[in-house]
């Protein structure tokens, strides 16, 4: 439950701040904020793709588990 | 009636491994930038006449990466270990906030190093990122906290045991130095510029209240939970003297915080200040010799381990240095020998006693002890190895710190010596040359303690995917309860 309330709120989180550096990215006036703003954005989908996974992994891991068990 | 079965807890420890590999990474990189700025600065052609790896745009990804990749990591990986077995308490938060927090500080840290080597800088030492990358930095410091305090909160055991206190203090400090010390206005959010809010010498001071209270609060507190954790657990001893450790703390937390103008001496800050500084600094000997005897007297009745163990050397051996550092430190501060000593290698020399003999070796041993537990291996794969890293880091350290304080006292010498009409006797350049020989001798010391590390990374590799090091049913207890009542668990 913990972990759940978790990923939704850091996912949000990260994917806010995704959002400010493809803005940053888009206006930047010098190479430093257009790359920052950019990696920003690109460790935003990474770590969201990755929270999702583990969302996945863990609700087939109990399937398999109650399954088990069942 | 039977008493209640106690649930084991589920500890968090991917994350830990994680900020472990980090910071042996991180070890690496900071080392071979070291070693060749060293080379740089002994052999100028060394730059190769390319600007973005000049000695002023990689001299601060030498210390962000030694301090905040490599210390900052096995920091921040430990204390996360250490709450959550002496609080008896999962991290708060679930996987995904800790995640956050070492990916996020990954993050961090290579955005900062990419915008040193583009020649981006605020100009301020160990505060270098321009505002961007101080915000980031303060998200993922604020989840850090939200992280520990939230597993103190929701700890098992009634009593906070001392290395958190250092651990809180290391976290809520730096918290407040960063944001005070990076306190300016960007020209635009689409621009790296910015401007401090702080002019003249009010910049001046907020930069070494801050600068020091980093030596302070991150290179000091924050390892010195880690002293009260691992050396117990490595001698199997509990502290020498509980209460002295509590005496350490709150003495070391109150006089630290005041001892920053020290750096200031002989400039417009006003007297009283650079005294005050300095007086402080004085009396910081007390609790951080008090902290230092309290770590070696833990070993009593122990000594013998120091023979068989040799990543407990590694930690012993750093308290050596964090007592012979904050007795150089102090002396330093003193006004007329900062006179000597102030702009030459002999701070150069003392800044690395306490970073590769106190914060290094200490880091070094909590990650010996770390990975076969981690990993769940039944010991380190070759001790013989640790061995050979011990002798030949300490070795480098020998020869860079003794060729820093020659080279610093000729150079403070020499720029102060003039010549029966009053003028200078010799030129800066002359100074230059004449270290030479020294800078030679100090960029050897730090390819000795580079190869150290590399030897390391083999043993730890190896501590990892040998099968000698399978975990046997006999052995399978070692990083459970064992040594439970040493170190707050």
């Amino acid at each position: 439950m913990e972990d759940d309330i978790s990923e939704i709120i850091v996912g949000i989180m990260v994917a806010v701040l995704g959002l400010v550096g493809l803005v940053m990215a888009s206006g930047a006036y010098d190479s430093e904020i257009f790359i920052f703003g950019l990696s920003v954005a690109g460790f935003a989908v990474v770590f969201d793709i990755g929270l999702i996974r583990r969302h996945h992994d863990r609700r087939a891991l109990a399937r398999h588990r109650g399954g088990n068990h069942g | 009636m039977a008493e209640p079965m106690q649930v084991p807890i589920q500890y968090n420890e991917a994350v830990v491994r994680k900020f472990v590999i980090a910071s042996v990474f991180w070890a690496v990189v900071a080392f071979l930038v070291g070693v060749y700025i060293a080379a740089e600065l002994a052999w100028p052609e060394a730059n190769l006449g390319f600007s973005f790896i000049n000695f002023g745009r990689l001299r601060p990804v030498h210390t962000s990466g030694a301090i905040f990749a490599f210390g900052g990591s096995i920091l921040i990986g430990s204390s996360l270990y250490i709450v959550q077995r002496t609080c008896r308490a999962r991290l708060f938060g679930g996987e995904a906030l800790a995640d956050f927090l070492f990916w996020g500080y990954q993050f961090f840290i290579v955005m900062a190093a990419l915008s040193y080597v583009m020649g981006y800088s605020q100009g301020q030492e160990y505060a270098e990122p321009e505002w961007h990358i101080d915000l980031w930095l303060t998200i993922v410091w604020v989840i850090y906290a939200i992280i520990f305090v939230g597993t103190l909160l929701k700890r098992e055991e009634p009593h906070i045991y001392v290395a958190n206190w250092f651990l809180l203090a290391f976290i809520l400090t730096i918290a407040v130095l960063h944001l005070v010390n990076n306190a300016a206005v960007p020209i635009s959010m689409y621009s790296a510029k910015s401007y401090a809010v702080y002019a003249g010498v009010q910049s001046a001071l907020i930069q070494w209240w801050y600068g020091h209270n980093a030596v302070g609060f991150f290179l000091t507190a924050g390892f010195l939970g880690m002293m009260y954790y691992f050396i117990p657990k490595q001698a199997d001893r509990p502290i020498y003297s509980y209460r002295l450790s509590v005496v350490h703390f709150w003495s070391l937390v109150f006089m630290y915080i005041w001892a920053g103008p020290h750096h200031l001496h002989y400039t417009s800050l006003p007297d009283w200040t650079q005294t005050l500084g300095m007086v402080f600094s004085l009396m910081l000997w007390m609790p951080s010799w008090g902290g230092m005897i309290n770590g070696l007297m833990t070993l009593s009745g122990a000594w013998d381990k120091l023979r068989t163990n040799p990543a407990l050397r590694f930690s012993v051996t750093a308290v050596g240095f964090y007592g012979m550092s904050t007795f150089e430190g102090p002396v330093l501060s003193i006004r007329d020998v900062n006179a000597l000593a102030h702009y030459t290698d002999w701070v150069v020399g003392h800044v690395h006693s306490g970073t590769l003999g106190w914060n290094a070796f200490i880091s070094f041993g909590a990650i010996y002890y770390l990975v076969p537990a981690l990993w769940k291996r039944s010991g380190l794969y070759s001790n013989r190895l640790v061995a050979w890293h011990y002798w030949i880091s300490t070795l480098g350290i020998v020869l860079y710190i003794s060729s820093m304080w020659v080279a610093g006292i000729m150079q403070g010498l020499m720029w102060r010596a003039y010549d029966a009409f009053g003028f200078l006797q010799y030129s800066f350049a002359e100074s230059v040359n004449a270290v030479h020989p020294y800078y030679v001798i100090r960029w050897m010391g730090g390819v000795m303690f580079f190869v150290g590390a590399l030897i390391m990374v083999y043993n730890l590799v190896m501590t990892v995917r040998s099968p000698s090091t399978n975990l046997s049913g006999s052995d399978a207890g070692q990083f459970g309860a064992a040594g439970a009542v040493v170190a707050g668990e």
